[in-house]
């Protein structure tokens, strides 16, 4: 962990993701409004001492609403993640290690699934399960499988050849020792990254599904949701949209950065360059 | 200082020419994230026209620094903290970046090592040829083929019209070479650098392209820097020799005077790693009247076998035999060594043994008769160890090295489990590696260290076969050396057999008490080492011999 916090990038992304998981963690206490209450006379308004950051178009104190937001959409975005990532690892190390037919059989399933896009596949599978938070984080995971299979895969492939495998396949190592002790630690690390990455991507989807009434429902304060709302109005007012546009954007930054230095102090041998 | 003087000026040279590449007082500097690093040091340096620069050195001694130096092509952390680089007498780091454009592939132009990755696979060989004819000599497409053409004869290649239509993939390693030596001698260029142009070449390929250089060299009278960490290859080719060393020129002189008589410690200390097969390392012969220990008969495997369904697709597609019938005996605590050039099947036979491939035939080991490699057990796999060529890549990066030296230990449970800590210790001081080294990660030891681990891991497990697949070809020399003698004192201190399989025929002639020949997955010779210059060679192996240099000693 010290490591990770020695180089730039891995500071700023721990500082960004710390932000985010205050707002998580104490948002509800330190909301200066409910985030429901409407405030009639102060309706889209900009930045005033009152409502530091502005209001929506009911008048709902943004802040407010953006503190309280931060639990269910980061929460979305990293169990749709989470899910997807455990998913395609599981299928992809398969993959990888059996090889022949069954990696062929399984790997062309996946590319079917990859030829669909993310958004289509999720709404698929939100129409037949029925709308709600839960189901669209299951879509999403069953979306993201494909790609992280993969990645994991591709991961396998290339430390399976290694000699170090070899060695481990020569020495008579079990499956479990050689899959786990050999390859999985080795292979992790473009896996991770790209989990990170996706973190922000489940959440813009989340919102997106929202926003097309199948994901997290009015009057959820969730932030995709918020900017979906708030779009018809962001002529009048573009603080409404700017406020959970940005906090999307910094909390997919901060889940970037600090996966590209989670990377870098995984692998032993750029820690210490 | 003065220019080193040839010690037979060609007939036609004035005698008091400016040498064509002149290095004076030359320091290079690498700012990097540890701190500065020396790359060079006062370097000084002349290359006459029509001779030969020999610049050794092990990885890291700055050679190829220089090279892209003169070339001026430098990383941005590069600092020139001094000195001047002079060709025909005009200092190119006073140049700008304009010139030095029609200075590149011009009046100086590079060979590198590797001609699969120093050639664009998507492009015709006779493209990549001719971009340099048009570039700098303005031909039209059309004459540049011509010229291209003429080249490629030059360099003895037998059909250069069909050559010139080939991609890089459809040439052998020893044509794609030749491509790069004509594409650099295209321009009648003043000075070729070349950068160890024959390691990644077999043996009798690269006596080919050395021999083709030297005839080049004589008919165009081009001035060369030849880097290269091989010092039997440099007395072959170069005039004069500069030994490199931590980025300092520690000897300088004409060749024959610096490798007969050294004056300084690190010349004498590389000139004697290098491989002597006069000087055998190797242990004493074993008892050949006992049964075998491992008994190889007709082992045969294929490569690229089909499935059924793209047999019945795409019918007559060739197999590719990886080795052939291949029976030969080892003899407990004997050094068998295996020679080859890439492709001969050598490695087949390391991963059938190893057990990493499928083979057909038979293994007779320790009197159990395996077929298939199914039936290699553990028991099986903890009597016969492996190790490979990379230590980078033998020993994963995310474990410490008491983790890696316990492994064999904990599987084959070779010592109780409160043993293992001391036995680590002991296994390392065997390899004379400090006892602190346990807590470590590999990317922290050298190459050398690193390979030296691989052999405790092998030898841990108490093996009676080791199999050793080129484990000295990644190291430098002076290591090298080093490596072999100590897997000589520990087969013979454990009376385990072992398959040393290399490319370095003078190597395996000093630890081997008996060498196997493979060629295109044959076994075309098995003698004894002692035999080797015997007049009733395989033909094949005659050649190899023929084609290793063997360095001139130091006469003491």
């Amino acid at each position: 962990m010290r490591e990770l916090l020695r180089s730039p990038p891995g500071v700023v992304g721990a500082v960004l993701l710390l932000v985010v998981a205050t707002a998580m963690l104490l948002g509800p206490l330190l909301a200066p409004y409910d985030p429901q209450a409407f405030h009639p006379r102060a309706r889209l308004q900009g930045p005033s001492l009152a409502h530091l950051l502005g209001t929506d178009q009911f008048g709902r104190d943004l802040l407010s609403r953006l503190l309280h937001g931060a639990r269910a959409t980061v929460a979305f975005g990293l169990g749709a993640t989470l899910l997807g990532v455990l998913a395609g690892s599981i299928i992809g190390i398969t993959a990888g290690v059996i090889g022949g037919w069954i990696d062929s059989v399984i790997m062309r399933i996946l590319d079917g699934l990859l030829a669909v896009p993310d958004l289509l596949l999720t709404l698929l599978i939100v129409t037949v399960l029925g709308a709600g938070t839960g189901h669209a984080m299951l879509a999403v995971a069953v979306a993201f499988t494909p790609g992280m299979a993969r990645i994991a895969r591709s991961a396998v492939l290339s430390i399976r050849t290694q000699e170090y495998v070899l060695g481990a396949i020569a020495r008579g190592e079990s499956w479990a020792w050689i899959i786990g002790r050999e390859v999985i630690p080795n292979a992790i690390g473009p896996v991770v990254v790209e989990a990170t990455i996706r973190v922000a991507f489940a959440i813009m989807i989340g919102a997106t599904l929202g926003f097309l009434g199948l994901g997290a429902q009015p009057p959820s304060t969730e932030w995709g949701l918020m900017v979906a709302e708030a779009r018809q109005f962001m002529f009048r007012n573009p603080w409404c949209v700017a406020v959970p546009g940005v906090a999307i954007a910094f909390a997919a930054l901060g889940f970037n950065l600090f996966g590209d230095a989670l990377r870098d102090s995984f692998d032993p041998r750029r820690r210490h360059r | 200082m003065s220019a080193v003087l040839p010690e037979r000026p060609p007939a036609e040279a004035p005698v008091a020419q400016t040498p064509v590449l002149e290095v004076r007082d030359y320091a290079l500097r690498y700012r990097t994230g540890a701190g500065p690093v020396d790359a060079l040091k006062a370097i000084d340096l002349a290359v006459p026209r029509g001779r030969t620069l020999g610049l050794v050195g092990e990885s890291g001694s700055g050679k190829t620094s220089l090279a892209w130096a003169i070339m001026r092509y430098l990383p941005a952390n590069a600092q020139e903290l001094s000195g001047r680089l002079l060709l025909g007498g005009e200092d190119l780091r006073a140049m700008p970046t304009r010139r030095i454009l029609e200075i590149r592939g011009a009046r100086i132009s590079m060979v590198f090592q590797d001609p699969s990755t120093s050639l664009n696979p998507t492009l015709r060989l006779g493209d990549q040829l001719g971009e340099v004819l048009i570039r700098h000599r303005k031909l039209t497409p059309a004459a540049a083929f011509e010229d291209g053409m003429a080249l490629l004869a030059r360099t003895g290649i037998r059909e250069p019209a069909a050559m010139m239509r080939r991609y890089p993939y459809q040439a052998s390693g020893g044509e794609k070479q030749r491509v790069v030596i004509a594409t650099a001698i295209a321009c009648n260029p003043d000075l070729i650098i070349f950068d160890e142009p024959t390691t990644a070449l077999d043996i009798v390929t690269a006596r080919q392209i050395l021999d083709l250089f030297g005839r080049l060299r004589d008919e165009t009278g081009v001035a060369a820097l030849y880097i290269s960490h091989d010092l039997g290859l440099v007395s072959r080719v170069a005039h004069e020799v500069a030994v490199i060393h931590q980025g300092e020129i520690v000897e300088r002189g004409p060749c024959r005077d610096v490798f007969r008589a050294p004056r300084r410690d690190y010349t004498r200390a590389l000139l004697a790693a290098v491989p002597d097969p006069a000087h055998r390392i190797g242990g004493p012969p074993p008892d050949r009247t006992a049964p075998p220990l491992l008994a190889l008969r007709q082992i045969t495997v294929r490569y690229g076998e089909q499935s059924w369904l793209a047999r019945l697709l795409q019918p007559g597609q060739k197999v590719v035999r990886g080795a052939k019938d291949v029976s030969f005996d080892v003899w407990p605590g004997e050094l068998v060594g295996v020679v080859g050039e890439s492709g001969s099947g050598k490695s087949t036979i390391a991963k059938v043994l190893a057990g990493l491939q499928d083979f057909s035939g038979v293994v007779t080991f320790a009197g159990r008769r395996l077929e298939g490699r199914r039936a290699f057990d553990r028991a099986y796999r903890r009597a016969v160890q492996i190790v490979f060529q990379h230590p980078d890549a033998s020993l994963n990066p995310r474990q410490t090295i008491a983790t890696i030296l316990s492994r064999p230990l904990r599987l084959y449970g070779t010592v109780p489990r409160h043993r293992i800590r001391p036995r680590i210790a002991e296994m390392l001081a065997r390899v004379r590696l400090p006892a602190e080294f346990a807590a470590r990660y590999p990317h922290q030891l050298s190459g050398g260290e690193k390979q030296r681990v691989a052999i405790a891991r092998a030898f841990a497990a108490e093996p009676r076969l080791v199999i050793c697949d080129e484990i000295t070809s990644s190291l430098d020399v002076s290591v090298q050396a080093s490596v072999a003698q100590l897997l000589v004192e520990l087969q013979h201190e454990t009376a385990t057999a072992c398959l040393f399989i290399t490319h370095d025929l003078n190597l395996v002639r000093q630890l081997a008490h008996r060498i196997a020949v493979m060629r295109h997955g044959v076994l075309v010779d098995l003698f004894d080492t002692e035999d080797a210059a015997a007049p009733d060679r395989h033909p094949y192996t005659r050649t190899l011999l023929d084609a290793v240099p063997v360095l001139a000693r130091p006469t003491h």
